[in-house]
This record gives C-alpha cells, structure tokens and sequence, in this order.
C-alpha cells in the first residue's frame, strides 16, 4: 500500500514544477524515556518483567513531503507524505511511514469541493477541542507533527465573512458494525457554520455519527482587548465511544476494558491568552470532557489495581495478576484521562527562542504534567528540546502513567 | 476685549481643521510614496543585520494590501513557508501549514518579530493616525541637510501597530524620510528611515533600528509592486485555513 502511494507521490513530482508547489522537512528526534515505578504497568512489570514494558527510549528520522499539483480547471491534487524510521532500544527498526493527506480540491470560486484523505480541524482552543469533530488530533504533544487525515469528501461555500462546510467522513465505513467503526475511525456526517462579528469569531457545529448518533456544538474566539485573547467550546453529544469495565471475576481471562458505546454527556473549555508585550505570552485554559472516565469509574480501576496486587500476592496467580495489571493500563488511550482539566502555559519568545513551560493539572486527585520547551528556530534549521514529568499524588492517574519523565530532542531542516 | 474674545473662538475651530487637512494631506501624500494604489500585490525582503552590519537574517514575504484596511501577509522564506496572517482592520488571524485552523491573535502578538508583521503589512497612514504639523525645520541625520514637516501622530484605532508615531516628511515634495515608532505603552519601539528610489517616486526600502534594547537593525525592502485585487474569499480566514494555492 505504502509502496502505491510512494509511487503516485513520484508520478506527481515528475510533471511540470511550473504548476506544482513542494516543500520538505527532514526531521532527527531522539527520545529518552524513563518508566515510572508506581502504577499498574510498573507492578506488572515488577512482578513479570517483559509482561508490561513502558515504550523505551528511541530515535525516529523522518522526512515530511508536501505537494500541490494544479491540474487546470481549479482542480489541484494536495499531498503529504510521512516517510518515518524509528529505532527503539531493544527492538528491531520499525517502518512507521504514513499518509497524511493525498486528496483532490476543486476551486468552483465561494464552493469547493474536496474528496480524499484530508486533515480538518474546525475548534477554537489549544489542550482541548471538543468540537473538532470530524478529526481529534493528540493534543499537548512535546514535538508538533501534522495529524493522519480522514478519508472524507467535502463541500464548502466561502464569502467575505461567512463560511458553510458539509463533511462526509469515513463514507467507505457507513455500513460497518460498530465494533469496526469506534472513535476517529466511526463513519460520521458533519456540518459547521462559522461567521465572523467585528472582533468575534462564531462556529456551530452538528454531526451525526453512524453509531454515536447526533451532536451539536458551538464555539466563539474573541479578541477582548490589545493584549487578551478569550475563546469557549462547548459541545453535547447524544453517545459516545469510551473505555467500559467489564463486570467479573477480577483475575480475567482476556482484557475486561473494552470501548462501548456510552450513554450522553458533554463537553466544554473555557480559555485565554494574555500577550504581555512582544515576548510573552500566558495561555490559561479549563476544561470538562463528559466522554472521559468518571471518578467513580477510576476509584474502581484504583481498587482493582489493589485488589490485583493482593492476588499477586499468592505466588501460583501472580502471572495471571500480571497480565491483568497490564491491561489496567488500556484506558490510558484516550484524549483525556480526567474529565474535569486544568491547563496554562507561560512562553517567552525573543527574537528567534521561544523558551515555554506547561502544566496539565487535574484538580480531582492533584495529578499533574509539567513540560519546559525550548526551541530555536534559523532561516531553515530548527532546534527543539522538551522535558515531561509526570507526578502528582500516589493515587493520582497522571502519577500512574508508564512514564515517569520524557526527554525529547529534535533537529529539523526545511526546503 | 469681548470681541476678541468672540473673533478667537470664531477662528480657533477654522485654524485647528486647517491643521487636519494639512495632517491629512501629508500623510496621503507620504503614503503615495509607500503604496501607489488601493489594492496592491508587494513582493517583500526583510534583511535582519547583525551588529556588524552583516545579514544575519532573510525572510521573503507576498503582501496584499486591499481597501478597508485589509492585509494577507503571505510567508515566502523555507522556515516560514505556508504561515500567513491575515489583517481585517483591528482583527487579525495567524494561519499555520500543518494546521486546518486560523488562530486569532491580538494587536501585540501581531508586534512579534525583528520586521513585524504590521511594519510588513501596513503601507498606509493617512486613514489610521491624525495629529499636528511643525513648522519647516532640518531633517533628523543623516538627512540634516533637507528641510522636513515634522508630523506629531496620535492612532485613531486600537489595531494599528504603533500608538503613536513622530514623521518627518521632505520639502516640497512630502515624500517619508524618517520615523519614531511607538508603543501604546509609550516607549520608543523603533526608528524608522525611508530610502526612495533612484527616480525617487516611491519607498525603496525601510530601514529599522530597533530601539527596545536589542539595537538590531531590520532593512526592508520592496522588491516589487503590483496592482491587484484579490478575490473577497481570500480574506475570509476559514478559507486560507484550507491552505489554497494563492497565486
């Protein structure tokens, strides 16, 4: 597959450059990681060493490709390939190439018109967007890297201040089970309005998604000032798809966490920026995710944890222990592992640094990630440097999480 | 002395809107000077030097300037290439490559950067800034030599970059010699020098010297102008958030 897209992206390069426009970055990363000694993947490891072990620490050479071929007519082809090497210690080399995008615009004048895969992101806001709701990037990541588009076929209609967007995403996936379907991979029709008022942007948004039925949302940024900058997203949701606990013998044969469709809820952020002078600047946001796990669902993940370390405890169950404390870490794999959040972050940006410290904080058990970043940025060469620790009390989610802390480093090359 | 009195205020109100039109009609004909035309398409290079005077740094900018006060700033250099900014009067947008969002950015962060993107951006002084005229006097060095109007200007609207600006513009001709740029805080941003062309009908180049500590020096130039108006969804920001061919 890779190999047929590899080839199409060569196709496109060879036609005339006159009517094309490229653009590459080559980027080095390394990445030294630290496990964590508390939590369930540290007790499964503890007790089964190789059962449960937190990702290492590694290098990743990767070459980003982007192309716009205009074919005449308004009819342009848009390309981003993700050509990735990755090294972890430990283990053999891993191809992680990718397409992000390969989709075909036309340029009709106010409509347009796009089918393919396609990055989209319509919400306001930085830690979290709850209306972005054709596609939900990772958020808060140490190093920026353009997301994995959708396959999706779009019209939009554009005037001066008023913008209308009808998206069918995943069409390929309509008339698939719902297990075949969740998350970002569900088959969805979404719409958005969005205009704007002087200092005021205005989005609204509705989806209906094939199993997670209907939603509606709406979102503003305003400029409040010279120096502050003010936005909100809120969105309600008929279903959604989430991490569910099945009911059982603790010491379970297969993983009990497995996603299901979810009962309602919603979701909401409140947000600004401060912009004190040229150089600094200091983001404050909050946030609720109503599709995250409740509390009442992490006391009993913390109670089954105990009780798995207890078991573990009997030398002829302790493999088995193991193996369940492992999968305790399967609900880890979500946008927010709490749903109430709060976020800020402070940057100094002289000339050509920026130099940034963030915090993620869960005020529900005190958990926190703190990252320092610093980055320099030349004519073509650019320099990134990022620290994550992850703490906060012994029963708090964050504290439990595979990695203790998080080095990355990263020198990357335009042309 | 009641008639006196009387005459005073009778000509007071006449002198200060002699005062306006002359403001005005300087700084419409300074800014002839800098931009030529409502809608135009500015091809950009902005030269940051060093403290010996060699070029640190280059960037490559496309600027269109369009009616109402409305600015797309498009980035040209490899570092910066897809990253555009849209100026709709007092609101501003900053578009990323790998993003599908426009972000909305305030009047200050509009300031960040060597060259910032309103020295970049803005071609025209006459609809955002008014104020009062001295009398003929030399121009600041190293252009003493010439007779310049100096031009004391307040901002009439909160978007623009500098709160309040000192210009001084030649003698007859009204062309834009040199500037003191400042910030809504009243500090003195930077320094302004204009260098015309060798036919000497337009700016050539900008030269900045930074004033906040930095003392660098930023030398913009104009490499080309052309008249063009660009269609009304290239300055809607949820459009160049598809990242179209802008061309």
């Amino acid at each position: 597959m890779m190999r047929a897209w590899c080839t199409g992206l060569c196709l496109l390069l060879s036609l005339p450059a006159a009517v094309a426009d490229s653009r590459a970055e080559l980027t080095l990363r390394l990445d030294g990681r630290s496990a964590a000694s508390r939590g369930p993947l540290a007790q499964a490891q503890a007790l089964l060493p190789g059962v449960a072990a937190a990702t290492p620490s590694g290098r990743v050479l990767q070459a980003e490709l982007r192309h716009t071929q205009h074919l005449g007519g308004g009819v342009a082809l848009q390309g981003n390939l993700l050509l990735a090497h990755e090294g972890l210690q430990g283990q053999p080399a891993a191809d992680r190439s990718r397409v992000n995008e390969a989709h075909l615009a036309w340029d009709l004048g106010p409509w347009q018109l796009a089918a393919g895969r396609k990055v989209l992101g319509w919400d306001v806001g930085y830690g979290f967007r709850p209306n972005d709701v054709v596609q939900q990037e990772t958020r808060r990541t140490q190093l920026g890297q353009t997301p994995e588009g959708r396959p999706l076929l779009q019209l939009e209609h554009f005037d001066a201040d008023t913008t209308w967007a009808l998206v069918l995403v995943h069409p390929e996936r309509w008339q698939r089970s719902a297990e075949r379907q969740r998350g970002a991979r569900e088959a969805a029709l979404a719409a958005r309005g969005y205009t704007r008022l002087g200092g005021l942007d205005l989005h609204g948004f509705a989806r209906h998604g094939r199993h997670t039925g209907a939603s509606v949302g709406a979102a503003l940024s305003w400029v409040a000032g010279d120096e502050l900058e003010l936005h909100a997203s809120a969105r309600a949701v008929q279903h959604h798809d989430g991490w569910a606990l099945a009911a059982g013998d603790p010491l379970a044969a297969r993983n009990p966490w497995q996603q299901a469709t979810r009962r309602g809820g919603s979701q909401w952020l409140l947000g600004g920026q401060w912009t004190g002078g040229p150089s600094l600047s200091l983001l404050l946001e909050a946030w609720h995710d109503g599709s995250a796990l409740s509390d009442t669902d992490w006391r009993q993940w913390q109670d089954r944890n105990q009780v798995l370390a207890a078991v573990a405890a009997d030398p002829a169950r302790r493999g088995a222990a193991a193996g369940n404390l492992a999968w305790q870490a399967t609900p880890f794999d979500a946008d927010n592992l709490r749903r109430d959040n709060v976020y800020a972050r402070l940057a100094w940006q002289p000339t050509d640094w920026t130099l940034a410290i963030d915090t993620l904080f869960s005020p529900a058990d005190r958990g926190r990630i703190v990252s320092l970043s610093l980055q320099w940025k030349g004519p073509q060469l650019r320099l990134d440097g990022s620290l994550r620790l992850y703490g906060g009390p012994a029963d708090a989610v964050f504290a439990q999480l595979p990695l203790r802390r998080s080095l990355v480093l990263a020198a990357s090359i335009a042309f | 002395m009641n008639r006196i009195t009387a005459l005073l205020a009778l000509l007071l109100p006449l002198a200060c809107a002699h005062a306006d039109d002359s403001v005005g009609t300087l700084l419409k004909a300074a800014d002839r000077y800098r931009s030529g035309a409502d809608a135009l398409q500015v091809e950009t290079q902005v030269l940051t030097l060093g403290r010996d005077g060699a070029v640190d740094k280059e960037r490559r900018y496309t600027v269109f300037t369009q009616s109402q006060r409305r600015s797309l700033v498009l980035m040209r250099s490899a570092a910066e290439a897809g990253q555009k900014v849209l100026m709709l009067g007092d609101d501003f947008w900053l578009l990323l490559p790998g993003s599908q969002r426009p972000v909305r950015i305030t009047p200050s962060q509009k300031l960040l950067g060597d060259a910032s993107t309103g020295d970049i951006a803005t071609m025209n002084w006459a609809d955002d800034y008014t104020g009062t005229v001295a009398a003929p006097a030399p121009c600041p060095a190293p252009d003493d030599s010439r007779s310049c109007r100096q031009l004391s200007l307040q901002a009439t609207r909160k978007g623009v970059s500098y709160a309040r600006l000192e210009l001084w513009v030649g003698q007859p001709r009204g062309e834009p010699v040199a500037a003191a740029l400042y910030l809504q805080s009243d500090k003195l941003a930077k320094h302004a020098r204009f260098v015309l062309d060798k036919a000497g009908t337009q700016v050539d180049e900008m030269l900045l010297h930074d004033a906040l500590g930095g003392q660098r020096q930023t030398r913009v130039r104009y490499l080309s102008r052309t008249p063009r108006a660009v269609p009304e969804a290239w300055l809607n920001p949820m459009f160049l958030a598809r990242n179209p061919a802008l061309e």
